[in-house]
């Protein structure tokens, strides 16, 4: 039973194990959860001596006026990502169910 | 990993593009040749496409304190190669360069190069390391998507290490910054994500395991033998 089962109980563990490194790490309340990718943009002024402030971009670009926006783009990016899933394996799932009456 | 808009010197922009077009352009005929000759391979190109778009898009807080995105893109190396994953890749990172200001155009060269290049073409390296070792198939899917997501971290702490070298110790002092603030972040992220794609590659082999055998991503024998132990088909069809 547990062998059938081996790869399912390896991947909930690894997500407990995640849930419960953020648990810890965030408890102190020491550290932001900001992107690393701020935290690089923040090392290159840095490096270079120039305040995150003045790099301005190369080619204009689309910034969303709020995080909430932003959330919303990235739940539709996920989301779409989520239908295609969904469709597929339902879609292999109904072939197979009909392959085993016929 | 994305390396905002502006942050890039642009001689640097222009390199990684330059680097980036050949593999988009390789990548489009793969998969033009494939809708014209193989579209019963399109499901499969669906699910791999959909795992790199709904990853990229969960920001996980990691062990540094600071918050990262898995790549998803193994699953894709491994079914489709290098080429077509980057072409997928492209398109997650366009928008997310369009639309949320995560990367920007100018800049998009170089993501292209560490998500949708380099950690796949890493990850290809381990999967044909691997493949004819007696190696579980599901360690090895693992093993790929793990490396795919570490090495797309790495490279982009390289592409910024070469672009802004430290005073002090030049290019390997910054990589080794960029590397604590990329690189570190992604491990927990990468192993949560290569067990993740690994039971979805289980899936797909229990639903579809012919595709598999069609692409030749694993051979016959080792897609039957996974499947006897899953439980899926009695051991005994396994070894005929």
């Amino acid at each position: 039973m547990i062998g059938k089962y081996k790869l399912e109980l390896i991947t909930v563990i690894a997500v407990l194990a995640f849930i419960v490194l953020f648990l810890y790490t965030s408890a102190g309340g020491k550290y932001e959860f900001t992107g690393s990718d701020d935290a690089g943009s923040q090392k290159i002024g840095e490096l270079t001596g120039h305040p995150v402030a003045s790099f301005t971009p190369v080619i204009p670009q689309y910034v969303p006026p709020s995080g909430e926006i932003e959330s919303t783009l990235f739940a539709l990016q996920a989301s779409a990502g989520g239908l295609v899933l969904g469709l597929v394996f339902g879609y292999w799932l109904g072939q197979r169910k009909r392959v085993s009456v016929t | 990993m994305h390396i905002m808009e502006g942050f890039l010197p642009w001689q640097w922009c222009i390199v990684w593009w330059l680097i980036a077009i050949p593999f988009l352009i390789l990548g489009i005929r793969e998969l033009r040749a494939m809708m014209r000759n193989d579209r019963e391979y399109l499901p499969l190109l669906g699910v791999c496409g959909a795992f790199i778009f709904i990853l990229s898009a969960l920001k996980l807080p990691s062990v540094t304190g600071s918050c990262s995105h898995p790549t998803g893109t193994g699953l894709s190396t491994l079914c489709f190669g290098v080429f077509i994953t980057s072409v997928i890749g492209a398109i997650v990172l366009l928008f997310q360069a369009l639309l949320l200001a995560h990367g920007g155009l100018s800049t998009l060269g170089a993501n292209m190069v560490s998500m949708a290049i380099g950690g796949p073409l890493a990850g290809y390296a381990v999967y044909r390391l691997l493949r004819d070792t007696k190696t579980a198939m599901y360690l090895t899917v693992f093993l790929v998507t793990v490396v795919a997501d570490l090495a797309t971290y790495v490279i982009t702490s390289f592409e910024l290490a070469l672009a802004y070298p430290a005073q002090a110790g030049g290019v390997l002092a910054s990589f080794e910054a960029f590397f604590v603030i990329f690189a570190v972040t992604q491990v927990p992220l990468a192993i949560v994500e290569g067990c993740v794609l690994a039971l979805v590659f289980k899936y797909i082999v229990t639903l579809k395991p012919e595709i598999l055998i069609q692409l030749n991503v694993f051979s016959e024998d080792q897609i039957a033998l996974a499947r006897s132990r899953a439980g899926d088909i009695p051991p005994a069809e396994a070894e005929s």
